[in-house]
């Protein structure tokens, strides 16, 4: 038996073997990769990112599946409210589908163990689970509170804070659709062309092909198409919705000029085109606070009472003040107070595990892409070599 | 042992058993998966009735008084008299009844799916993309017109159709296989970080 008799024979327990290594070492070292972004992701990005700060808009977010597409979709819905709850975006959520309301649960309480503000009813509302979706799509173009009622809680929309400002689609203007199947075509085929609504949808990569036509045609403003989707909206949210301005102080509301100060910054392409950028969205831990002389001036300037516990822990690397978090001891935490500690770890741009999932995942998916590649040529080959062989012979 | 802990080991254990059959059948794998089937099943029947018969047919109705929503109620019951050899004709009102939702969906989904996406199709030609839409669509839906022979010109530009077919299979394929890597991905992310991070 020659080499290539022996590639046709191969055990398949060999390839699965394979794939499995492919997977797990790098998923056990995560390395930073560039993830370039999509059109359709920026667009949601943007499209999001515009309601920052209102109180006449708000998104919706619909949870149309269960935990068999867990992996696909969950670190998306994360990564979306992990950006609304950073530019203060309103958030209504529900789902069609009795197993999609613990998801709900599970995503917002997963995201708002890091956002201390953010409450119930006043910066997002849980609608739960609620039947017959197409009475209840073509209600809410009328009015919100009269059609939905209650939320997940049992509270009457109409004395919720969350509601003020918010009628019908007009404010409630985009919903995005998370599914692994044709949920998203209801919004498409309802409410867009009745209300004007902008649609977008979350989807497993599956299904993503069959969007891809509405996309192209402008029925949809966006979509995330599995987990490339989801690390694509993971590292749009580090790099502008999780940025801190060391200069700025977010203690404050509004600027001199009575201009609302929202966390982070709005979308640019140069910023994303910036190879600096791909400092601000490291998976690999980071421990360093850094600062130019100027920044950290201004940094320290913010906390006057805290100088001397900041000047102690200020270093010089490669011309750049530093701060090590790690060598901040509970008493220095303890001292220095919750808010300047969080400041100081949300400036060494370290991610936590649950907000950069996908984009660990990725890795591991380019690994076992390129394992199957591999496999499908080395394959072909043995297989026409083979047959050119039996031809001769 | 916290609960966490041991609700991650059951989880993995389980994974394991059903990623054994990658090896050969065998009794964990069996286990397994009837148990999945069981527990699947027990699950969506205590949890149907937790959120959707409690909250909307129980409490509106015995609680609320909301009587009309006993007529929605009983159509809903008539579905199970599917398994009634004599009154199995009863469950076809309610389907009836459901039509309703399709007849209000042939015109708006003609708009959404069929006249929007034949606007789009008609834009001036303008870029290079747009030209390859424009000759995949007229190539695509010539392909499927059988009345005349694909043959001599005409089939050589009709096999442009089935080119752009492949290339769209091939999409497919691709993308069926990264959301089945995603999900494999997730199982491990589970066992590596939620199990052994919490033993580690």
């Amino acid at each position: 038996m020659n080499i290539f008799e022996r590639m046709q024979k191969l055990d398949r327990r060999w390839i699965y073997i394979v794939v499995a290594l492919a997977i797990i070492i790098p998923l056990m070292i995560p390395y930073d990769s560039d993830n370039v972004t999509t059109p359709p992701t920026e667009n949601l990005y943007q499209m999001i990112d515009s309601f920052a700060g209102r109180e006449d808009r708000a998104i919706l977010m619909s949870f149309y599946h269960d935990a068999a597409t867990m992996p696909e979709l969950f670190p998306m819905e994360v990564a979306i409210l992990r950006h609304a709850f950073e530019r203060k975006v309103k958030v209504f959520a529900l789902t069609w589908y009795p197993a999609g309301a613990p998801i709900i649960d599970y995503a917002l309480n997963s995201v708002k163990e890091e956002f201390p503000d953010i409450q119930s009813g006043v910066d997002y509302c849980n609608f739960g689970y609620k039947p017959q979706a197409f009475a209840m799509i073509m209600g809410m173009g009328d009015n919100i509170a009269n059609t939905m009622n209650t939320d997940a809680e049992g509270r009457k929309l109409e004395n919720l804070p969350i509601m003020k400002g918010i009628n019908n689609y007009s404010e409630l203007n985009l919903v995005v659709e998370f599914s692994g199947s044709v949920a998203g075509m209801t919004w498409i085929t309802y409410a867009r062309p009745k209300f004007g609504l902008n649609v977008a949808t979350g989807v497993t990569a599956v299904m993503a092909a069959d969007y891809y036509p509405y996309l192209q045609s402008g029925q949809m403003i966006g979509m995330l198409s599995g987990l490339k989707g989801a690390a694509e909206y993971e590292k749009l949210v580090d790099v502008f919705a999780a940025y801190r301005d060391p200069v700025i102080d977010y203690r404050i509301t509004e600027d001199a000029e009575g201009n609302q100060i929202l966390p982070g910054r709005p979308f640019g392409r140069e910023i994303l085109e910036d190879e600096a950028s791909l400092d601000l969205s490291k998976i690999t831990t980071q421990t360093l606070a850094k600062f130019t002389d100027e920044q950290y001036l201004s940094f320290s300037a913010k906390y006057p009472e805290h100088l001397a516990l900041l000047n102690s822990l200020r270093e010089v690397q490669d011309g750049q003040v530093v701060i090590d978090v790690t060598k901040i001891t509970p008493e220095m935490r303890n001292e220095m107070g919750e808010f300047l500690y969080r400041e100081l770890n949300q400036l060494t741009r370290n991610t936590l595990y649950k907000f950069k999932v996908a984009r660990i995942g990725m890795n591991a998916q380019s690994v076992a892409h390129i394992m199957i590649i591999l496999f499908i040529v080395i394959g072909n080959v043995g297989y026409f070599i083979q047959k050119a062989r039996e031809v001769k012979n | 042992m916290s609960f966490e802990l041991f609700s991650n080991l059951v989880g993995a254990f389980f994974t394991l058993c059903i990623f054994s059959f990658l090896y050969k059948d065998n009794p964990f794998y069996q286990a397994a998966e009837q148990m999945l089937v069981g527990i699947s099943l027990g699950y969506g029947l205590v949890f149907t009735f937790e959120r959707v018969f409690i909250p909307y047919v129980y409490q509106p109705i015995i609680i609320k008084h909301q009587f009309i929503l006993i007529i929605p109620a009983l159509m809903g019951i008539m579905y199970l008299l599917r398994f009634s050899r004599n009154l199995s004709w009863l469950s076809r009102y309610p389907i009836a009844f459901s039509m309703m939702m399709v007849g209000m969906g042939v015109p708006m989904g003609m708009h959404a799916s069929i006249l929007v996406q034949m606007r789009q199709a008609m834009v001036p030609v303008e870029t290079l993309n747009l030209f390859l839409i424009l000759l995949g669509t007229v190539a695509v839906l010539l392909y499927f017109f059988f009345s005349k022979a694909h043959s001599g010109v005409y089939g050589k530009f009709v096999n442009v159709g089935k080119w752009y077919m492949m290339i769209g299979f091939g999409a497919s394929f691709g993308l069926t296989v990264m959301a089945r890597i995603s999900l494999l991905i997730g199982r491990i992310q589970f066992l590596v970080n939620d199990v052994f991070g919490l033993i580690k």
